[in-house]
């Protein structure tokens, strides 16, 4: 793992996203105290901490499987960190509660863990981590062992609870949604290093690479290579014609072009393809056209709303703008 | 009755006509006499002062031999729950392999050890660590040391068990929410392996207080455990009501620790 350096601001959420093996849970456990970087730094609120071991380094981890201490109540779990630093017993019990409270599972004080579901595990392991008021917050994929509703309601609710309460949370995620849905600002690894350190409508309108493009969404790409350029619009040539873009290559270089299948409208714009329609499925908020370019290529396009009349096999032209276009250099 | 429950008729039955069946003969045999039932047996043989010490020094040993096994078997469960490939097959067969050994052969070689000439003296008298040579065979340590080298598997293999599923993680939670090394093994590692720890106390427990062949070889008649008292009751006073008494008695102790110590690791198992 090389080339990680980044910076996450007080109070900020952020999320570490990128597919498995990339690094990210190594990352999160170096951060936290629980592996060593052989180069690097880690440093917290100024202080670099990368010599102290974990139980020094006032730092929290919610773990994926939320390990929870399995021979103990609910209370005790959430005491547990305060036991830890030596809190005297008459102030144990108040922020216990209140930190209970605050994930709305005091009246579950007494349970033992065995009697919990998954979102109620998740709670306690927040109230947990948090009862100690930690420096930094970290997070493993705190929501993989949900179901998707209960997912998407405990992110909201997460999501405002560290707002409310002004934490600094690092999390880790394989899933786009979810890190565009909780951080203000995501940084995207890939084979251990970080493509790309932004925020969700940056990384999704301005992707760094091809990597983040494909990983963050879902775009449309085509391969071509530079004719011209003229005030910072690319002309290119590809298999079906030449499309434009914004950007900065050299003429005659290779260039992947990317663009966003909801960008895309259907008929001529001023990048404008025809294809052969595949499949037009209608999901009710909007309409997937699933179609395939005369060279081969597999070109994604979605509709607002529901959309009839498009039908299997049928030739379409789609258009979208020279302002919406993605630009890479180098082939596929 | 469950089908899957007849599995266990064969172990049953044996158990009934090997184990069950005989003890009953015995504390039947304990308890008449002429005159038909009678206490007068266990009376005598708690009166006796002698008697009081082997079972005092029987309890001792085995208590000291459970003790000292624990603490060298613990942190070896923790490193065989480590170790990776080979190695733990290497743990594994070093724990074994000196069951196959057999008792007998390493009492002999312990005392090639451990005599007043043995290696073990020369080489602390050659030190200067000594003037002259230390007494080590034939006393109650060095029984208590070699039962535990003998019994070691039986403490490491349950303890190791627990270890080897414990989640590495919660240690890590711990840590991550300040708890020292410390704080973290009495407060987490130490509660959880805790069944693993009674399992093997027990089985340790049940074999060192009922041992003979290593008392025997390695302290002689001089230190006479409850096995060796009930061997001689039968073989060489040929008292077979006496025999049965000491029988019973020590039958109570290994129930009692058998029952009290899985009432201990379904307490602790009840919480997780």
């Amino acid at each position: 793992m090389s080339g990680m350096d980044f910076r996450v601001e007080r109070g900020e959420l952020v999320s570490l996203l990128g597919p498995s093996g990339c690094g990210k849970t190594t990352l999160l456990r170096i951060i936290a105290g629980l592996m060593d970087a052989d180069d690097g730094a880690v440093v917290l609120g100024g202080r670099d901490i990368s010599r102290l071991p974990a139980h020094r380094r006032n730092v929290s981890v919610v773990f994926q499987n939320y390990a929870l201490f399995p021979h103990l109540t609910v209370a005790e779990n959430v005491a547990f960190g305060l036991r830890a630093r030596g809190t005297p017993k008459a102030q144990i019990d108040g922020p216990v509660l209140e930190a209970l409270a605050l994930v709305r599972m005091d009246s579950f004080a007494d349970r033992p863990i065995s009697a919990l579901s998954g979102g109620q595990q998740q709670r306690v392991a927040v109230a947990r981590a948090l009862v100690v008021q930690p420096d930094l917050l970290l997070l493993d994929e705190p929501f993989s062992a949900l179901d998707r509703k209960l997912r998407e309601t405990m992110q909201v609710e997460l999501k405002t609870l560290l707002r409310d309460r002004g934490i600094t949370a690092i999390f880790v995620t394989h899933d786009q949604e979810e890190a565009m849905g909780v951080s203000d600002r995501i940084a995207v690894m890939n084979a251990g290093k970080i493509e790309q350190f932004a925020d969700p409508s940056m990384l999704y309108a301005r992707p760094a690479s091809p990597f983040v493009m494909d990983f963050v969404g879902l775009s449309t790409r085509i391969s071509g290579k530079v004719s011209a350029v003229q005030d910072g619009i690319l002309t290119l040539s590809t298999a079906y014609g030449t499309l434009s873009a914004p950007g900065d290559l050299p003429i005659g270089s290779a260039a992947q072009i990317g663009v966003r299948p909801e960008l895309i409208s259907l008929g001529a714009g001023e990048n404008a393809l025809s294809i052969t329609l595949e499949d037009a499925m209608v999901l009710g908020s909007k309409t997937v056209l699933h179609g395939r370019a005369e060279d081969g290529d597999r070109i994604l396009c979605e509709l607002p709303g529901i959309r009839t009349g498009l039908s299997r096999g049928e030739s379409v032209t789609l258009g979208w703008a020279v302002g919406d276009t993605l630009v890479y250099g180098g082939g596929a | 009755m469950n089908r899957i429950t007849l599995l266990a008729v064969p172990a049953l039955g044996f158990l009934a006509i090997l184990y069950a069946l005989p003890l009953l003969m015995l504390l039947a045999k304990s308890v008449s006499t002429a005159d038909g039932l009678s206490l007068a047996e266990y009376r005598s043989f708690f009166a006796d002062e002698h008697n009081m010490r082997v079972i005092w020094r029987t309890l001792r040993v085995a208590a000291l031999t459970t003790l000292l096994a624990l603490v060298i078997a613990y942190p070896t469960a923790f490193a065989m729950s480590r170790a990776k490939g080979p190695w733990l097959t290497v743990y594994l067969v070093a724990m074994v392999l000196p069951m196959s050994l057999g008792v007998v052969v390493k009492a002999f070689a312990w005392s090639i050890l451990f005599r007043a000439n043995g290696a073990l003296n020369d080489a602390l008298q050659w030190l200067g660590l000594i003037e002259r040579p230390v007494r080590m065979l034939f006393t109650e340590t060095a029984l208590v040391v070699g039962a535990a080298n003998v019994f070691l598997p039986f403490m490491v293999l349950p303890i190791y068990a627990v270890v080897r599923q414990l989640d590495a993680r919660l240690p890590e939670a711990a840590a991550s929410l300040g708890a020292t090394p410390m704080f973290r093994f009495f407060n987490v590692t130490l509660p959880l392996t805790l069944p693993g720890v009674v399992a093997g106390s027990a089985f340790t427990f049940s074999l060192a207080v009922s041992m003979y062949v290593i008392p025997s070889l390695i302290v002689g008649e001089r230190q006479q455990t409850m096995s060796m008292l009930i061997a001689r009751s039968f073989l060489y006073l040929r008292n077979e009501p006496l025999g049965s008494t000491i029988s019973a008695v020590l039958l109570a102790i290994a129930v009692a620790v058998v029952v009290l110590s899985s009432i201990a690791a379904r307490r602790l198992g009840a919480r997780q």
